[in-house]
């Protein structure tokens, strides 16, 4: 089931259209399909449906702490969030504009993610997998503040993997290692 | 990480900034679910299975599919329940359904035909854990134990949850914990080992127990790498208990565990030694698995067995009287699907327990659809499973 909700599979003309009036609200912050073109606020287009999914349980119930998304995420109801997780996968993401990178902070980068393994669940192209959301076409500014955020400690995640993994991380490898996943091509 | 080999790895580091040399050079420590694994199974596509995040819809969970001896039956009771694990009675007839990842708590009302589902707590961490004695619900997230006092009449205004016991660890990795009042009255439950494999701190890998005012921490069992299941036999009041055992050796070793501690202060083995016979590559150098308590039963490689309960109700046939069942989640960590089943353990004085095969159906070809997880008896004698993956409990009755 999980594998018909992957990236880029197409809904029924139907269902899109209703899905797509029930997405509308998100556009405002998130872009009309899904591409954000606010550098803090995330693109959900092409993401895990499952990822999507827990992201707004764990608005709804805290565990992810956003006074902004809370009361949005608890007026949803569990088919809502079936809904809109499934749509927002089965949309094409188009990367902002890219941060070219010098062939160093792309070696220094690369050599972070290696050694931090991001690929291991987030995929050799940062295409994302389950748990692990898709990385590639996101503004480097949200991946900046999203990986402070693991580090301190304060960005709620399921299972304690991404709190964890930021842990070994200083605020230089941060900005490195999300200027690297930032200036990575479109997927 | 022993000491010795910090404090090695501390002087090179400092002695590696004296010269100006990066630091961060030293390899990260990976994922918990990729630790310990070998170069030669880098590549391995093996990683554990996704939680669903919104439980099936009944009419979307195949119960036709699963199989139990003749003269049972089973069907399913309950439904709507995201994440739904163990299953503990309230006083008053309410069913107690704790949940994992999904942080949630949940009370199931018998309305005879149907029941209804309350969500009495939510965001928690991890609360796997839940206990139920005079009148106070216990439940153990990764970091705490918490109750919940005169529960049972305040379903839908839950009262505030109030410190048990705080000062347990924080790791996530095997920080999930089952909880369950012993013989002697105290609260049992298990601390983890923070990681596939690797020398526990001593505060790890062990079933501990605490008094339900929080005083009276003590450790039970140690080298339990993890367990998320036990119970005392009805006559011994002995602790039986399972073990998921380490990754990443190999498709068909090391086996999951059953143990017996007939008393408090057994080791049993880990990190040093698995399943009862194979020394750890790495940490088993210079130890004897002859030195640690073997299993009682070896159950299987990377089944993960949960809930271990012995049977005690006039429903079933009187050869199920004190035989024990064991729901085993069901393995990620082999390329050939095993577990997801509920088994039962019959002990053989002198002899190596019964071991056979429940229900069974969860598990498809290479296909799983479903995960029991933990078992609870009715007062009738009918058995209750829980299936964490579809958010179901599923009932099994006996007719002659």
């Amino acid at each position: 089931m999980a594998g018909l909700l992957a990236a880029g599979a197409p809904l029924r003309p139907a269902a899109d259209d209703g899905s797509r009036r029930k997405a509308e609200p998100c556009g405002a912050c998130h872009g009309p399909a899904g591409n954000s073109s606010i550098p803090t606020v995330p693109s959900l287009a092409g993401q895990p449906a499952i990822y999507l999914h827990w992201q707004l349980i764990l608005f709804r119930d805290g565990r992810r702490p956003d006074p902004q998304m809370a009361p949005l995420a608890a007026a949803l109801s569990d088919a809502d969030m079936t809904e809109l997780a499934a749509w927002y996968a089965a949309q094409k993401p188009v990367p902002p504009p890219r941060v070219p990178l010098t062939p160093a902070q792309a070696d220094a980068g690369r050599a972070l993610a290696e050694r931090h393994f991001c690929f291991a669940c987030h995929g050799a192209a940062f295409e994302g997998r389950d748990y692990a959301p898709r990385l590639s076409a996101l503004h480097v500014d949200y991946l900046t503040s999203q990986l402070r955020r693991f580090k301190a400690g304060t960005r709620g995640d399921l299972d304690g993997a991404m709190t964890t993994a930021a842990q070994p991380l200083n605020d230089e490898a941060i900005v490195d290692l999300s200027r690297f996943i930032g200036g990575m091509g479109p997927p | 990480m022993s000491h010795i080999v910090v404090l090695i790895i501390t002087v090179l580091a400092l002695g590696a900034t004296a010269l100006g040399l990066p630091l961060a050079e030293a390899q990260q420590p990976p994922p918990s679910w990729k630790q310990g694994q070998p170069a030669e199974l880098a590549t391995s596509p093996l990683s554990p299975h996704a939680q669903p995040p919104a439980p099936k819809a009944p009419g979307e969970i195949p119960v036709d599919k699963l199989k139990v001896p003749s003269g049972f039956k089973v069907s399913l009771w309950a439904s709507g329940l995201p994440n739904a694990r163990v299953m503990t009675w309230g006083d008053k007839g309410t069913l107690f359904v704790s949940s994992r990842v999904a942080g949630n708590v949940y009370a199931v009302l018998d309305r005879g035909g149907s029941r209804e589902v309350k969500t009495i707590a939510k965001g928690l961490n991890l609360p796997n854990g839940i206990a139920f004695k005079n009148g106070v619900l216990y439940i153990a997230e990764i970091h705490r134990i918490t109750k919940m006092e005169g529960i049972e009449d305040k379903l839908d205004a839950p009262p505030a949850m109030t410190p048990v016991y705080e000062t347990l660890p924080k790791d996530a990795p095997h920080g999930w914990k089952y909880l369950a009042f012993g013989p002697d009255g105290k609260l049992y439950f298990n601390i983890g080992a923070p990681c596939n494999i690797c020398i526990p701190p001593d505060t790890h890998a062990n079933i501990s127990s605490v008094n339900p005012d929080g005083s009276g921490f003590e450790y039970f069992a140690q080298g339990v790498r993890n367990s998320v299941g036990f119970d005392w036999h009805p006559v011994t009041k002995e602790l039986y208990f399972a073990t998921h055992a380490r990754d990443w050796l190999g498709e068909d070793v090391p086996n999951d565990r059953l143990d017996h501690a007939p008393r408090k202060g057994l080791h049993f083995g880990f990190p040093y030694c698995h399943q009862g016979d194979i020394p750890d590559p790495e940490f088993g150098k210079g130890r004897s698995c002859a030195e640690f308590a073997p299993p009682l039963l070896k159950t299987g490689p990377h089944v993960a067995g949960n809930g271990v309960q012995f049977y005690t109700g006039s429903m079933f046939p009187p050869e199920y009287r004190n035989r024990m069942f064991l729901a085993q989640r069901g393995s990620w960590n082999r390329s050939q699907k095993t577990g997801f089943k509920v088994m039962m353990v019959t002990l053989r004085p002198g002899d190596v327990p019964r071991y056979e095969t429940f229900a069974e159906g969860w598990l498809d070809g290479d296909k799983f659809w479903g995960r029991p997880v933990y078992t609870q008896q009715m007062k009738d004698g009918s058995l209750l499973i829980s299936d964490d993956y579809v958010g179901a409990i599923y009932r099994v009755t006996y007719q002659r």
